[in-house]
């Protein structure tokens, strides 16, 4: 069965910029507990700039901890926008519409996210990071060590930043155009500036359609370049063993498409119950990206699968005690099945019941617990990883976050909430102008005695 | 409105009509004039037929070092020939109707797979047991695994895949069995079709079940290559070469299948196009289609290839240095630069023109080098394994030196010609029997599309049932 509630563009100007013309109860009271929680984040930076890293769990061998991990998980998360939204579009694919801006704005604020969770914070003097990109030293021929991760991941993650800013602005021009005529004084001057002179003629309709179809072809190498990236911080190294693996990259993406579209799939529940556009986000939606993430958590499966028996197969002792380790030691293990079970065994089993994925409640358990789960495997890759003795380290043992941390942690899971409030309050979160085109163009065809749902195509 | 609707439903059944005629036309008429083109192909089997007998009888089973450009050929059929029916599983699982005229053009290569499996038995001969002590991805020693272990499953697997392509085929070409049955006047022919069509008459409960079967058939299909491709990966190469450590092989593997195997669409459609009398149904879109396709799964096996590349060579552990200079800077180095070169550079550089990209000739020509690139691919990484069975270094962490290239003898190339000439045959004699253009499909689709006014223009609009 296919839902479809025709909606005039009356009502879809109204029900969709309800989020920025009414202001809802409850949006006060979330934005305040997101700012609080990620002002505390801030004060916890502070104090870890003023006391030095030491403050954090952080120690010899495991370098990296809770921030690697949030850094590599917000960065999964970004591949939402991406996936849903250049993909679906190049492929012409219908049920993409009402999903695609929020799936868009996701992806900047988790890549900001992830730009507030590792880089700078890492390297404990990050007043000093203009020194990874610029030449320091001309008389003594010091230049930036184009090898270095600090270089890679930067470079990458600004690109795509970059890019998605660029994508989400293109395909707002129309509905900041809609705003634009529905506000007065400073207010609507604003968004005429940023409307950029929108009138919806027909040239203005085909350079911002050839822009979109443009921008989603040149952002997907950005997009598998940023996690390919990321992933070669850690095969790259042949020092801590299971990260030497060419499956890295491949494993990264894919597993950033699982947690990333799931991501989006929490987000259409969440602005289902908080803003009640029901009527464009309905089941079938939900159904649909059901359907895809079975696919995609599957695949990701089999990197998985992959990723292991490849360890096993090198018979290399250190290989093998860390998968041990990883596998039969407390907490390790305790983590390691919470993770198999969260991000594979309890969502996708379900996900083959048509109910469980037309089901809000349920698609929205799912899909928390997917992430959960993608949270934990980021874990179990990179601290077990570092903990291990390895040659030539002569002190090596465990590590726990320290409070510092998980406050930092929290602030940018904070940070990616607030930020989707704040947008939705002055941004569209559904594309009118998507929606708009998707009912002018929607069809019906009469065979025999059915009616089959049909679309128009150029 | 009631007799505009008649009228509708009344332009629909003539339409219906006239296309059941016109293919079922096509279908009876074709191949009139392809006898010799016949009788050349089965001239060159016969030759390849004799290189195998001569093979068998020169070199034997006990030189595996001799067989590496045999077993090449045999990996390559199963990368093309047996990858070319994802073209019609994976626009039927994800609802496209741009592949209709062309899913019978990539479903009738499965049966094919009968040739190759009979192929992969002096394969199977060739392959030493894992009592010789290599690492294995069967753990011999440690849960002592029977010593032929790969060969058993493998052999399962590749049987499994033709049971099922054959099964695939079958089951989507009833419909146009009981069509073929009903049109056909030939009394045998009649009787033969009546047999195949499995009473089909056209329930909707026949039409609901064929359709899930497809589906699952193809989703098993897909599943079934994917894992022989990571067993015939892991098990006929990598555990053959010693020190080459490569969880994503298995993947680039697979992907150079699929990119593979739709270049083998792309030129059987040529040919069909063009000798094959089906102009009017395998038309500009196909090739554009299939076109983007091909491209993205160049796109795709680059970056898996680099992703392996570049972890080896940021490693230079000795032996990561080992494996590059072995299959791509060492004695194989122009196979490699070959195969990089057709299977990426080739499409980078030509694929973005829209000239060439929406055309019958470019994605053709593009497609023909990209199962060249692929062959050049398989032999870079084939020869060589078979070659270090026999080599001193075999049972080292890291090939300590590098052994020469081999090149293929009289009897390889005459495998190898006679073998595709085989293909090619088989595939041109199966078309005899089963309609190469599907014609429940072209129906199916006749009612999905229609064209109608919209404001000033005229559009198209396609349904999509659920």
């Amino acid at each position: 069965m296919q839902e479809h509630h025709h909606r005039t563009d009356k009502q879809i100007n109204k029900e969709l910029l309800s989020s920025i013309f009414a202001t809802p109860k409850w949006w006060p009271i979330a934005t305040l507990l997101c700012l609080i929680v990620y002002l505390t984040g801030m004060t916890a930076f502070g104090y870890m700039l003023n006391k030095g890293v030491g403050v954090t769990g952080l120690n010899r061998p495991v370098f990296w901890g809770f921030y690697m991990v949030n850094f590599v998980f917000w960065i999964g998360i970004s591949h939402a926008g991406i996936m849903i939204s250049a993909i679906l579009r190049l492929t012409q694919a219908e049920w993409r519409r009402p999903i695609t801006r929020a799936a868009e704005v996701l992806t900047v604020f988790s890549l900001i996210a992830a730009l507030q969770a590792a880089p700078l914070v890492h390297v404990g003097r990050p007043w000093r990071a203009d020194l990874w990109v610029f030449p320091y030293d001309f008389s003594r021929g010091i230049w930036i060590n184009v090898k270095s991760p600090f270089i890679w991941d930067p470079s990458a993650v600004m690109t795509y930043l970059t890019a998605s800013t660029l994508f989400v602005f293109v395909c707002l021009i129309p509905d900041l155009a809609i705003i634009r005529d529905r506000t007065k004084g400073i207010v609507s001057k604003i968004y005429g500036f940023l409307s950029l002179g929108w009138r919806g003629t027909p040239v203005q309709w085909k350079l911002q359609i050839v822009a979109g179809i443009l921008l989603s072809a040149l952002v997907l190498p950005v997009f598998v370049s940023v996690h390919s990236i990321v992933s070669w911080d850690f095969a790259a190294q042949i020092g801590p063993e299971a990260w030497h693996s060419t499956i890295f990259a491949p494993y990264f993406i894919i597993g950033a498409i699982h947690s990333g579209v799931s991501a989006v799939a929490t987000v259409m529940v969440v602005m289902v119950w908080l803003f009640k556009w029901d009527k464009y986000i309905t089941s079938d939606h939900l159904d649909a990206i059901g359907r895809l993430l079975i696919i995609v958590a599957t695949a990701w499966f089999f990197f998985f699968f992959l990723e292991w028996v490849y360890a096993l197969y090198t018979l290399e002792g250190p290989e093998l005690a860390m998968r041990q380790l990883q596998v039969f030691e407390m907490p390790w293990s305790a983590l390691f099945i919470v993770f198999v079970i969260t991000a594979y065994l309890f969502p996708v089993p379900l996900w083959l019941f048509k109910k469980v994925r037309r089901n809000f409640l349920w698609m929205f358990i799912t899909t928390i617990s997917v992430n959960i789960g993608m949270w934990l495997e980021r874990f179990l890759i990179i601290v077990p990883g570092l903990m291990r003795k390895q040659p030539l380290m002569f002190s090596w043992g465990t590590y726990s976050p320290s409070i510092v941390e998980i406050l930092m942690v929290a602030m940018t899971f904070a940070w990616v909430l607030m930020g989707m409030l704040l947008f939705a309050r002055v941004f569209p979160l559904i594309p009118l102008f998507d929606i708009k085109e998707g009912m002018v163009g929607r069809d019906e065809i009469k065979i025999g005695r059915a009616k089959v749902p049909a679309s128009i195509r150029e | 409105m009631s007799t505009s609707h008649n009228t509708h439903q009344q332009t629909q059944f003539s339409k219906q009509t006239d296309l059941t005629e016109k293919l079922v036309g096509l279908h009876v008429s074709k191949y009139n004039k392809n006898r010799i083109f016949l009788v050349l192909l089965s001239i060159l089997s016969i030759i390849g037929l004799i290189g195998l007998i001569v093979k068998i009888s020169t070199d034997g089973f006990d030189n595996p070092a001799e067989w590496g450009y045999y077993v090449t050929f045999v990996v390559f059929i199963l990368t093309t020939v047996q990858a070319a029916p994802m073209v019609a599983i994976a626009p039927f699982i994800a609802k496209g109707h741009w592949n209709r005229s062309i899913t019978k053009v990539a479903q009738l290569f499965a049966p094919l797979g009968l040739i190759n499996l009979i192929l992969f038995v002096p394969v199977l001969c060739v392959l030493p047991s894992l009592s010789d002590g290599r690492r294995t991805l069967w753990f011999f020693e440690s849960l002592k695994m029977h010593s032929h272990m790969p060969h058993i499953i493998t052999s399962i697997s590749f049987i499994c895949l033709v049971l099922l392509g054959i099964a695939l085929l079958w089951v989507s070409t009833v419909p146009d069995f009981a069509i073929l049955r009903e049109n056909s006047k030939n009394p045998y022919h009649k009787k033969l079709f009546s047999i195949l069509s499995n009473r089909w008459i056209g329930t909707s409960k026949q039409w609901f079940t064929q359709k899930h079967r497809i589906g699952i058939l193809g989703a098993f299909y897909f599943m079934t290559l994917v894992i022989l491709n990571f067993q015939i990966s892991s098990d006929f190469a990598m555990s053959l070469i010693p020190g080459w450590i490569d969880s994503l092989y298995p993947i680039t593997h697979a992907a150079n299948s699929f990119q593979a195997g739709v270049a083998t669409v792309i030129l059987a459609m040529f040919a069909l196009r063009k000798w094959g009398g089906c102009k009017d149904f395998i038309e500009f879109d196909q090739f554009w289609a299939l076109g983007k396709l091909m491209f993205a799964l160049s796109l795709m096996w680059i970056w898996f290839f680099f992703s392996s590349f570049i972890i080896f060579w940021y490693g230079a552990k000795p032996t990561e240095k080992a494996i590059i200079e072995l299959s791509m800077t060492g004695p194989y180095f122009v196979p490699f630069l070959g195969s990089a070169f057709l299977l990426f550079i080739l499409p980078l550089i030509t694929m973005p023109f829209n000239k060439i990209r929406r055309s019958i000739w470019g994605p053709t020509i593009i497609a023909f080098f990209i199962l060249i690139g692929s062959f050049l691919d398989r032999l870079r990484i084939y020869v060589p394994a078979y070659q270090l069975t026999e080599h001193p270094n075999k049972h080292n962490i890291y090939l300590a030196d590098i052994p020469a290239t081999i090149l293929p003898d009289i009897p390889d190339i005459m495998i190898i010609v006679g073998g595709i000439s085989a293909i090619i045959l088989a595939y041109t004699l199966l078309t005899k029997l089963i309609p190469v253009i599907s014609i429940w499909q072209q129906k199916e689709l006749s009612l999905y599309k229609i064209h109608k006014k919209f404001h000033r223009t005229e559009v198209l609009v396609l349904g999509k049932p659920e």
